[in-house]
């Protein structure tokens, strides 16, 4: 290693990495998409305390917020498939557990995980706006709906916003652990293609690059979406 | 479902996991420390006036945000030694430890220096002078004044760091270190991959009971320091 870094392989390699970014990018939105309103119901429970499932959210907030991620992806990879098998024995349905395509579990994993991130998020933002805010809407004639869609989210979109783009970027960065499914995203790809040669710092130096361009857009994307949302911000803020 | 799952392993896996935190320990104890100092320095570099000093310790905070630690983590296991290399020196046989630990400097030094700027930041200007103007040297302005209150500020973004840099340490198994995460694999490859559910239920107890206790333990301690902010606030 000592000749320097194999400038071909390095360029080579890159474009390996870049081809596993529309899988790092799919966990990422679509467990985005789960997470965002299953975390907001919950937020809600937790804001009006609805007995019982506002506790059942704080477990699950302090679970996921005190494990490390990679122990949850463990948990999920040996337990769903003996869950699974259990349940197909029981309907008699024949299929093969082992041969789900490793990205299921990415989503499973990394929804259930965002999701308790989100819960805390929304919370904050949601007290965020004064209850007045929501008596004022109800007084001229808006449903909670209504009052909720147009008047409380666009406000709390303000505050969260911050806080949901740190909860993006590490979801993308949380995606690069799904080499332990044996999820074909950036990490591994770069990997697999290193062990031929041994050009292991060539490889992580791709990776890194990738991540960090991938991390890059994402934040400026929301500054610029925070940008656009300030017109809602309060006057006095 | 008896045959496949079996509670008992969680207990008695837990014995032989609770040793093992010892190195988890270690590695955060280090890690903290070091990268406490490091952060200082960052912080220091963001708050001077040299613009060149800002640019570098702000670059070096986004880079840290946007790398995986795990990237991080072998970029360091096999970018330093080869590095290393090209000076003459043979870094190939040295304990993985020091290479988790380096990591995790790098890392939490990144989380600090934004813990530090924002907690100065929240103290105003004005107690400086003050304390300047009653004969305090600017040093002991800093020990005195600033800085138990801007302990207070840092208290809970400081137990968050924690608990990230704790959790982020469980990948260190990965390059082959032996903590709780890595004995627990050894034990579950000694079974032959049976029972891998209940030892890692085991180790998200450990973790989950960890971070509820330095949760607790910053919670105490923010009440026990914020007792001099209150009789401020009363004036």
């Amino acid at each position: 290693m000592s000749e320097g870094l194999n400038y071909k392989f390095l360029i080579d390699t890159f474009f390996i990495a870049l081809s596993g970014v529309p899988v790092a990018l799919l966990v990422t939105i679509v467990s985005l998409l789960i997470a965002i309103p299953l975390a907001f119901l919950l937020a809600l429970t937790r804001i009006y305390r609805i007995p019982f499932i506002q506790r059942l959210a704080q477990v699950y907030v302090s679970f996921v917020r005190g494990t490390p991620i990679i122990i949850q992806i463990f948990i999920v990879y040996s337990s769903v498939p003996l869950i699974l098998t259990a349940l197909l024995k029981k309907y008699d349905i024949a299929m093969d557990v082992y041969k789900i395509h490793p990205i299921w579990y990415a989503f499973i994993v990394f929804s259930f995980s965002t999701t308790a991130i989100l819960i805390e998020v929304f919370r904050s933002a949601l007290s965020t706006v004064n209850k007045g805010q929501l008596e004022a809407a109800h007084s001229v004639g808006l449903t909670t709906y209504q009052a909720y869609q147009r008047i409380i989210i666009p406000q709390a979109l303000v505050v969260a916003l911050p806080n949901i783009c740190t909860a993006t970027v590490n979801l993308i960065k949380a995606t690069s652990l799904g080499y332990a499914m044996s999820l074909q995203e950036i990490t591994l790809k770069a990997k697999v293609a290193a062990n031929v040669g041994y050009n292991y710092v060539e490889a992580y130096i791709d990776i890194f690059i990738v991540y960090l361009i991938l991390c890059s857009v994402v934040e400026y994307g929301f500054k610029l979406y925070e940008k656009h949302l300030h017109k809602y911000k309060l006057a006095d803020a | 479902m008896e045959k496949y799952f079996d509670a008992s392993y969680i207990w008695e896996s837990l014995p032989i996991l609770l040793p093992f935190l010892k190195v988890t320990f270690m590695i955060a104890g280090l890690s903290i420390l070091l990268g406490s100092f490091l952060g200082l320095l960052l912080a220091i570099a963001k708050l001077s006036s040299s613009r060149i000093a800002q640019k570098l310790a702000n670059g070096y905070t986004t880079i840290m945000r946007c790398t995986p630690s795990i990237v991080l983590l072998f970029l360091v296991y096999y970018g330093v030694p080869a590095l290393a290399e090209n000076f003459g020196l043979n870094l190939h046989d040295i304990d993985t430890a020091i290479f988790v630990i380096v990591t995790f400097t790098l890392q939490f030094a990144a989380i600090m220096s934004e813990v530090i700027r924002s907690s100065y930041g929240s103290i105003d200007k004005g107690q400086y002078e003050a304390a300047v103007s009653v004969g305090l040297t600017p040093f002991q302005a800093y020990r005195r004044i600033i800085f138990p209150q801007a302990l207070v500020v840092a208290l809970p973004n400081l137990g968050n760091g924690m608990i990230a840099l704790l959790q982020e340490g469980a990948l260190a198994y990965t390059i082959g270190l032996i903590d709780v995460v890595g004995k627990a694999n050894l034990i579950i490859a000694s079974n032959i991959n049976a029972h891998a559910l209940e030892i890692f239920i085991a180790l998200a107890i450990i973790y989950w009971v960890l971070s509820l206790i330095i949760e607790k333990v910053f919670s105490i301690l923010e009440k026990f320091f914020s007792k001099g902010k209150k009789t401020l606030e009363t004036t």
